[in-house]
C-alpha cells in the first residue's frame, strides 16, 4: 500500500532498484541459483524464486553474517489508465526491492551495506494483496540466501505496509528462521480489517455524493476492470468537487436527489465528508492539515474557526483520497481472489461508531442536528452485502495475530491514512497478553524479556501553513507522523540499528540506550502508554 | 507503628495502581514503575490543566488556570500539602479538541502529572477521555456542565464540579414557572451536548417554547447566523428568551437584538454571562447590554465582599495574581484549586492516583468550597454541585442575587424535583487554607 501514494514514486523506486542490480538479467529458470556479479565491495545477485518472484541480494565484502530481508508494500495489480488523476499511467511491476528506498534515496541500503550487513528482497510473484504468496516467497528467499552465502548466521525480516504484514506473518509462522523482525506501518491484521476503514469511506462517498460509484461487487474479467477504473475516476472527481465546495459548503452535482429532498444539502458538504472520515476511522490530521491551526492571528475568529471547523474536513479530504483509492483497488483485487463481493456493512452501526467523535468534532460537523440528519440518512441507505463464499475465502487469507516470536521493532505514524496507527496498538495489546501469560508461566524463574518495541511517529501540534492571503499551503513535505509510511532516513536507520542489536543479542534494546536511540530519531515515541485508538474494526469487537 | 501502617497503605495503593493499569491497558508490568508515582516526589506534586489561553474562546477562560496557580502558590507559601509544593503545568488547547488531546498527552506522558484539574470544555474533555481512562489519570473538577461526565462507569476517573446543564435547565424552568407564568418563552441554544442537556432539562421541567433556535458552536461569529436568530425571535415575539450558550453567543444575541430594537426578558445560562468575554468580543460598552438580564450562578457574586470566600480569594488574588481583575473566572479557578488542595490532603501523605480518587469518593462531599450547593461526591457519584441561584446583571455586568439574598434551588440530572435548598455551606477554612 505504500506505493498507492503516487505513480511517480513507484517509477523512481523501480529505477533506483534497477541501478542496484547493475542491469544483470534475471534468470529465466525460476528457483535456479542466483546470478551474482562478483562485484566489489558489494556483490549483487539476482534471481527468481520457484513462484517466479524476482529478487535482489546485495552482499558486502565484509559481510558480517546478518542479512536484512525486506518486504515491499502493496503494489497495484492492474495497470492504471494514463488519464487517471494522481496515479494514472502506473504499470504493474515486480521489480525487486532489497530495502527501503525513500523517494530515490537509497541511503538506508547503503548504510546497512557499509556496516557489513547484506540486504535482500523480492518483487513478489504477484502484486496486489499477496500476503500468502509473499510469506512463501520470503521463506524461500531465506533458504536461497543461506545456501548461497554459507556464513549467514542471522536473518532480520522487515518491511513496510503490506510488507510489514508479510513480515509479521512470517515471524509468527516461521520465527525460528529469523533473529529479529521489523513490521513497519503494518497493515491491519486482516484484509477485512483493512477494508473496514477504506471500504466504509468509499461506501459513504457513494451514498452521500455519487451513487453511480459501484464500490465493489465488480464483474469478472475486463468488465470488472473497467468498473473499478470507472470508480477510481469517479472517486477522484467527486473529491475534487468536494474540495471546490469546501468554503461554500456546496455538494457535488452528482449528489443523490434524496439528499436535496430531505434538505441535507443545507449542511455544508465538508461536514458530511468529515463524518465519513470519522466513521471510517481516518485520521483528522493529514499531510498538510493539523486540525489545530488557522490563518491570521492566533486570537482571531478566522484562526479558531478554520482550525476547528475547516481543517478536520480538509484533513479527511487529503487522507480520504488515499483511502478511497485503496478501497477501490484492494476491493477489486481481493474480490478477484475471493470470487465475489467482500465488503459487508449490513450490520454496521455508524451512529454508535462516532458517538464520541460527534461530541469532539461537533462544531466541524455543524452541530448535533446536522450530524443526526446525516447519520439518519446513512442508516436508511442501502447497505453493501458480501457474498458468503467470497467472505469465507477472504477470511482464509493470511492474517497476523500479534504473536511475537522474535525480538521485534515496529513503527508507524499516528496519522497514517492507510494503515491506521491503531494496528500497532492492537499488536502491542495482543503481545501484552502473551507476555503476561509467559510471565505467569515462568513465575519464580525470572521475568521474561519484553520483545516488542512499538514506535509511533507523532505529528507536531501545529504544522499547517498559510500564504499571505490566508490560503493553506499544500506543496510542502508531509508532516512527520502523517501520510502512509512517511518515515525519514534517520528513522529507518534507527530502526535498522535496533533490529541489529536485537538480532545480535537475542533481545530488544532497552533502558537508557533505547531512550537515547528514540530521542535521536526525532518525532517518535516508544511510550506504550501512548497507544493510539484501535481501528474501528477492532474497537467494535 | 505509624511507619508500619504507612508502608502497608503504600503497598495497597501501589497494588491498586498496578492492577488498574493492567486491567485497563493490558500493559506489561515492566512498563509501570512500581516505586514511582507519576507527579509525586518528596517535595512536589505536579498537576496539569488544559484551557484556552489563545483563540477566540480565550478571553475570560484564560484567567482560570492562572487563578488556580495563584491559589496553589498561596498554599505553597503556607507549607504546601503534607510538605509538598504544588506545581501546576498550564497548557493552551485554544478550545480545540485535537490540540487538547495533544497537550494532554504531553502532560501525562512527558510532564508525568499526577492528575488533571479544571480542564475546560465538553469537546476537549471528551477528546481526551479514552487516553485519560486508559491511563487511570484523575481528571478533577472539569470545567464543563455536560451531564455525561458524571457517568462514573464511562468516565471512571472524572469528577465534575459545575451543576450539570440538565440541572441548570430544570432549575431555570422552575424559576420561569414561578416568576413568568403565562409568558411566552423562546430559547437559543448551542447545538451540541451542551444544548441537548438544556433541552432535556427544560423538557423535564415542562417548559414550552414558542421557538427554539439551535446554532452550531462557533457560528455565532457569523452575522448572517445571528440575523436569523433575531429574525426568528422577532417573528415569535417571546416575552422571555433564554440564551443557553457561551458568552460570545450572548454578546451576539444581545447585540443583534439591541440593533434590531427587539425587546425581551433575557435569561442567560451560567456560562453565558461573562462580562470579560463580552467586552472582548463586542467591545467594552457591550457589557451594558447585560443590564437587566437574569442569570444563574452556583458561586457567590464575585463582587460580594461580604462573602468570606470572596473576601479571602480577593485577598489572595491581589497578592498572588497581581493586576488581574477578580471576576467569576478567577473565582472559579480559585475555588477549583481549593477543592484540589482538599482532595490532595484527604489522600494523605502516601499520594497516588488511586488514593486521590478514593479520597474524593470518601470525603469529597464534605470539602469546604464557595459553592452554595452541596457537593455530591461519593463512592457511586461523581456529581459536584447541584444547584443555582438567580440574579440580575447590573450596568457594569456584575450579577447580584434577586431580592438581595442567595435563594438556591437544587435538583438532579434526572427527573427529581427542583427544591429550594436548605443545606448549609461549610465555613471558609481559616485564612483560606484547607484543614481537612
Amino acid at each position: 500500500m505504500k506505493n498507492l501514494m503516487s505513480m511517480k514514486r513507484i517509477a523512481i523506486l523501480g529505477s533506483a532498484v534497477l541501478a542496484f542490480t547493475a542491469l544483470v538479467a534475471i534468470p529465466t529458470n525460476a528457483s535456479a541459483a542466483p546470478l551474482c556479479d562478483k562485484g566489489f565491495p558489494v556483490q549483487s545477485c539476482i534471481g527468481a524464486t520457484s513462484d517466479g518472484a524476482p529478487y535482489s541480494m546485495m552482499v558486502p565484502a565484509n559481510f558480517n553474517g546478518t542479512v536484512y530481508l525486506w518486504s515491499h508494500g502493496y503494489r497495484y495489480n492492474v495497470d492504471i489508465p494514463a488519464a487517471m488523476p494522481l496515479i494514472g499511467g502506473y504499470k504493474i511491476t515486480n521489480t525487486p526491492e532489497p530495502g527501503p528506498i525513500i523517494g530515490n534515496d537509497t541511503s538506508v541500503i547503503k548504510y546497512l551495506l557499509s556496516k557489513g550487513f547484506a540486504v535482500m528482497g523480492s518483487g513478489f510473484a504477484r502484486q496486489g494483496w499477496n500476503a500468502d504468496s509473499g510469506v512463501a516467497t520470503d521463506e524461500e528467499l531465506i533458504t536461497t540466501f543461506k545456501s548461497q552465502f554459507k556464513s549467514t548466521t542471522h536473518v532480520i525480516a522487515w518491511g513496510a505496509s503490506l510488507g510489514g504484514f508479510i513480515t509479521q506473518t512470517l515471524a509468527e509462522k516461521d520465527g525460528a528462521a529469523l533473529s529479529a523482525a521489523g513490521p513497519l506501518c503494518v497493515a491491519s491484521p486482516s484484509v477485512e480489517a483493512e477494508l473496514t476503514m477504506a471500504g466504509d469511506f468509499l461506501w459513504g462517498v457513494k451514498t452521500f455524493f455519487d451513487p453511480s460509484i459501484k464500490a465493489g461487487n465488480y464483474s469478472a474479467g475486463a468488465a470488472g476492470y473497467a468498473e473499478a477504473m470507472g470508480d477510481l475516476g469517479k472517486v477522484f472527481t467527486v473529491l475534487g468537487k468536494l474540495q471546490a465546495g469546501m468554503a461554500s459548503g456546496a455538494w457535488p452535482d452528482t449528489t443523490p436527489a434524496a439528499i436535496h429532498a430531505v434538505g441535507l444539502d443545507q449542511v455544508p458538504s465538508r461536514s458530511a465528508l468529515l463524518l465519513l472520515g470519522l466513521m471510517a476511522g481516518l485520521p483528522t490530521q493529514s499531510a498538510h492539515f493539523d486540525s489545530t491551526t488557522g490563518p491570521g492571528s492566533v486570537n482571531s475568529n478566522s484562526y479558531t474557526s478554520f482550525a476547528a471547523a475547516a481543517s478536520p474536513a480538509l484533513a479527511i479530504l487529503e487522507n480520504g483520497a488515499t483511502a478511497a483509492a485503496l478501497a477501490v483497488l484492494v476491493t477489486y483485487d481481493v474480490e478477484q481472489q475471493s470470487g465475489g463481493s467482500i465488503f459487508d456493512n449490513t450490520k454496521t452501526d455508524y451512529a454508535a461508531r462516532v458517538a464520541s467523535e460527534a461530541t469532539v468534532y461537533n462544531a466541524a460537523l455543524s452541530g448535533s442536528t446536522a450530524t443526526a440528519g446525516l447519520l439518519g440518512y446513512l442508516a436508511q441507505a442501502p447497505r453493501a452485502t458480501a457474498t458468503p463464499a467470497a467472505l469465507t475465502k477472504m477470511r482464509s487469507l493470511a492474517q497476523w495475530t500479534g504473536k511475537i516470536t522474535v525480538p521485534t521493532v515496529a513503527m508507524t505514524g499516528v496519522a497514517d491514512p492507510v494503515t491506521p496507527a491503531g494496528d500497532l496498538t492492537y499488536m502491542a495489546q495482543q503481545y501484552a497478553k502473551q507476555w503476561q501469560a509467559e510471565r505467569v508461566a515462568t513465575l519464580g524463574k525470572g521475568r521474561p524479556a519484553y520483545d516488542l518495541i512499538a514506535l509511533f511517529g507523532v505529528t507536531p501540534a501545529h504544522y499547517t501553513t498559510f500564504s499571505a492571503l490566508g490560503a493553506p499551503i499544500t506543496s510542502t513535505a508531509a508532516a512527520n507522523g502523517t501520510n502512509h509510511c512517511n518515515f525519514n532516513v534517520k528513522q529507518y536507520i534507527a530502526v535498522a540499528d535496533m533490529l541489529a542489536y536485537a538480532s545480535a543479542n537475542g533481545k530488544d534494546l532497552s533502558g537508557g540506550a533505547l531512550n537515547t536511540a528514540v530521542r535521536k530519531m526525532g518525532g517518535t515515541t516508544k511510550d506504550l502508554q501512548f497507544a493510539p485508538a484501535l481501528p474501528k474494526f477492532y474497537a467494535e469487537d | 507503628m505509624l511507619v508500619h501502617r504507612r508502608t502497608k497503605r503504600g503497598k495497597l495503593a501501589i497494588t491498586l495502581v498496578a492492577t488498574a493499569a493492567l486491567a485497563i491497558n493490558v500493559l506489561p508490568a515492566h512498563a509501570i514503575n512500581l516505586h514511582k508515582v507519576d507527579g509525586v516526589s518528596q517535595s512536589t506534586i505536579t498537576l496539569g490543566i488544559t484551557s484556552p489561553l489563545t483563540g477566540a474562546a480565550a478571553p475570560g477562560y484564560n484567567k482560570v488556570p492562572y487563578a488556580m496557580q495563584a491559589y496553589f502558590n498561596y498554599v505553597n507559601d503556607n507549607g504546601g500539602v503534607n510538605g509538598r509544593k504544588i506545581k501546576l503545568i498550564i497548557k493552551d488547547d485554544a478550545y480545540n479538541p485535537v490540540l487538547a488531546k495533544s497537550v494532554t498527552n504531553d502532560l501525562v506522558l512527558q510532564s508525568k502529572v499526577l492528575a488533571l484539574v479544571g480542564t475546560l470544555g465538553t469537546a476537549e474533555n471528551e477528546a481526551t477521555t479514552r487516553f485519560v481512562n486508559d491511563h487511570g489519570v484523575p481528571r478533577l473538577f472539569v470545567n464543563t456542565g455536560y451531564s455525561g461526565f458524571a457517568n462514573a462507569t464511562k468516565y471512571p476517573t472524572t469528577y465534575t464540579l459545575l451543576p450539570s446543564y440538565v440541572m441548570e435547565a430544570k432549575i431555570m424552568g422552575q424559576y420561569i414557572k414561578d416568576n413568568f407564568a403565562g409568558k411566552s418563552v423562546a430559547i437559543i441554544y448551542q447545538d451540541d451536548d451542551f444544548g441537548a442537556d438544556a433541552l432535556k432539562g427544560f423538557a423535564i421541567a415542562g417548559t414550552k417554547f414558542v421557538t427554539k433556535i439551535a446554532y452550531p458552536s462557533g457560528s455565532q461569529a457569523d452575522p448572517t447566523v445571528v440575523g436569523k436568530w433575531i429574525g426568528g425571535l422577532m417573528a415569535a415575539k417571546p416575552d422571555v428568551t433564554i440564551m443557553f450558550g457561551v458568552s460570545s453567543a450572548t454578546a451576539a444575541a444581545l447585540g443583534g437584538s439591541y440593533k434590531a430594537g427587539f425587546k425581551t426578558q433575557w435569561i442567560l445560562g451560567s456560562v453565558g454571562g461573562d462580562g470579560t468575554t463580552i467586552a472582548t468580543v463586542a467591545g467594552p460598552t457591550a457589557v451594558g447590554l447585560l443590564y437587566g438580564a437574569i442569570g444563574a450562578s452556583f458561586l457567590p457574586a464575585p463582587t460580594d465582599t461580604t462573602d468570606p470566600y470572596i473576601a479571602q480569594f480577593q485577598a489572595i488574588n491581589t497578592k498572588y495574581n497581581p493586576g488581574v481583575v477578580f471576576d467569576n473566572n478567577v473565582l472559579v479557578g480559585m475555588n477549583s484549586a481549593m477543592l484540589t488542595v482538599e482532595a490532595l490532603r484527604a489522600a494523605g501523605p502516601t499520594l497516588t492516583r488511586a488514593s486521590l480518587l478514593k479520597a474524593i469518593a470518601k470525603s469529597g462531599s464534605t470539602f469546604a468550597s464557595a459553592g452554595f450547593a452541596p457537593l455530591g461526591y461519593s463512592a457511586t457519584s461523581h456529581v459536584g454541585y447541584n444547584g443555582y441561584w438567580f440574579g440580575t446583571y447590573g450596568p457594569t455586568g456584575a450579577i447580584k442575587p434577586i431580592g438581595g439574598t442567595y435563594s438556591l434551588y437544587t435538583t438532579d440530572s434526572g427527573t427529581g424535583a427542583v427544591v429550594k435548598a436548605t443545606s448549609t455551606r461549610p465555613a471558609m477554612p481559616l485564612k483560606g487554607l484547607p484543614n481537612n
